[in-house]
């Protein structure tokens, strides 16, 4: 009986072999390679911006080249007296494009928003606001761009303000970020320490927000 | 008597493992190695364009497959052809597809095994374009990705 028991082993392993070679199992598969278009999408607005209907409702950004407008008149009798001055601006965005909400009150402030996509987790995107050294006027006369200040909130907000309170620095510095896939908004109500016994006349600077991200 | 026995079992054994064949009832793998996607990459975009409250951070887009199967160890039988998207590590959610007509529409998720036809095998090639919709977690999709699928065919 074990004889047979061998020989009956030597059988079975040679029709395996036969049936492995007539029946292949294919190893086919096919692969889609995907990617994102693009992966990295900002989007700001300082002020007056442009939007392609309300993003809640599908709408997209859109450009708008205008350079908004902060400033105030300081009486005469006041010029130097450390009375604070609140500033307006020219803008009439006092709507949030992300939801049509009346987020700002303009003129008295400044809408200060945007939006960052990422694919990448690689820290957020940040904004940041140059300022020149001095306000300037006509003759040369100077007011340095650190007696401009702001505060900031928005119509039913409780929270931190993603762009919190600052005072330029006549320099670039920081004024905040916005996280991976957020969209980030604050309403910035400016104002002059009005510290300096300044000539008269008109002084004006520009400060210039970027939003960058890694 | 010995050699007898010995023949005996040696057909014993064979027809035990006939099942095995592609004749037989049973699932196996389709050799798609013809298949080819029609882009070498398939570029996706935000489904929103701005991030939104409800966190939607979906990429979207769509490629087409040039799928070309060999049913030849099945023809003249009836069985069902499936679209298989193993589980894996890649950031894709669904993939929804259409067809020309030879397969059938429909939709997958990684770690799916979804019919694409039932019926006889009448050719030993079938050919089909397929135009994948694909979406994905745009969170997890910081570089190009590799999304594997297979078919498998059950013989009835």
């Amino acid at each position: 009986m074990r004889a047979i028991n061998i020989t009956s082993r030597a059988v079975a392993g040679g029709a395996l072999a036969v049936i492995a070679a007539m029946s292949p199992e294919p190893s086919g598969a096919f692969t889609v390679s995907i990617t994102a278009r693009n992966p990295r999408t900002l989007y700001l607005q300082v002020g007056v911006g442009s939007f392609n209907g309300i993003y809640t409702s599908n709408g997209t950004p859109a450009n708008n080249a205008t350079v908004n407008v902060v400033s105030v008149t300081v009486p005469a009798a006041q010029v130097g007296s450390g009375a604070v001055q609140t500033m307006t601006t020219n803008s009439t965005a006092s709507i949030s494009f992300y939801d049509n909400f009346v987020f700002c009150n303009a003129p008295a402030q400044l809408y200060v928003g945007g939006f960052y996509r990422s694919t990448s987790n690689t820290g957020p995107a940040t904004l940041t606001a140059t300022s020149p050294p001095n306000l300037v006027n006509a003759n040369g006369d100077r007011i340095p761009f650190s007696q401009i200040s702001w505060t900031s909130s928005g119509n039913g907000d409780s929270g931190a303000q993603p762009f919190p309170a600052g005072t330029f620095n006549g320099a670039t510095q920081t004024i905040g970020t916005i996280a991976r896939n957020q969209w980030a908004e604050s309403c910035h109500t400016f104002r002059y320490a009005n510290s300096n016994f300044v000539a008269n006349g008109t002084y004006t600077g520009r400060v210039v927000y970027t939003l960058s991200a890694p | 008597m010995r050699t007898f026995a010995a023949a005996a079992l040696a057909v014993l054994a064979a027809t035990a493992l006939v099942p095995a064949s592609p004749c037989a009832a049973a699932t196996h793998r389709v050799d798609d190695s013809g298949t080819l996607p029609i882009e070498s990459t398939a570029l996706l975009r935000w489904r929103q364009t701005a991030p939104s409250s409800t966190r939607d951070d979906t990429l979207e887009g769509a490629t087409a497959v040039a799928v070309r199967l060999n049913l030849a160890p099945w023809t003249d039988r009836d069985a069902s052809l499936y679209l298989v998207f193993p589980q894996q590590d890649s950031a894709a959610t669904r993939v929804r597809w259409t067809t020309q007509g030879r397969l059938l529409p429909g939709e997958i998720s990684p770690g799916e095994r979804v019919l694409v036809y039932r019926g006889p095998i009448t050719s030993p090639v079938l050919e089909e374009t397929l135009t994948l919709h694909i979406e994905a977690d745009g969170n997890r999709l910081a570089r190009v990705q590799q999304l594997d699928f297979h078919f498998e065919i059950d013989t009835d």
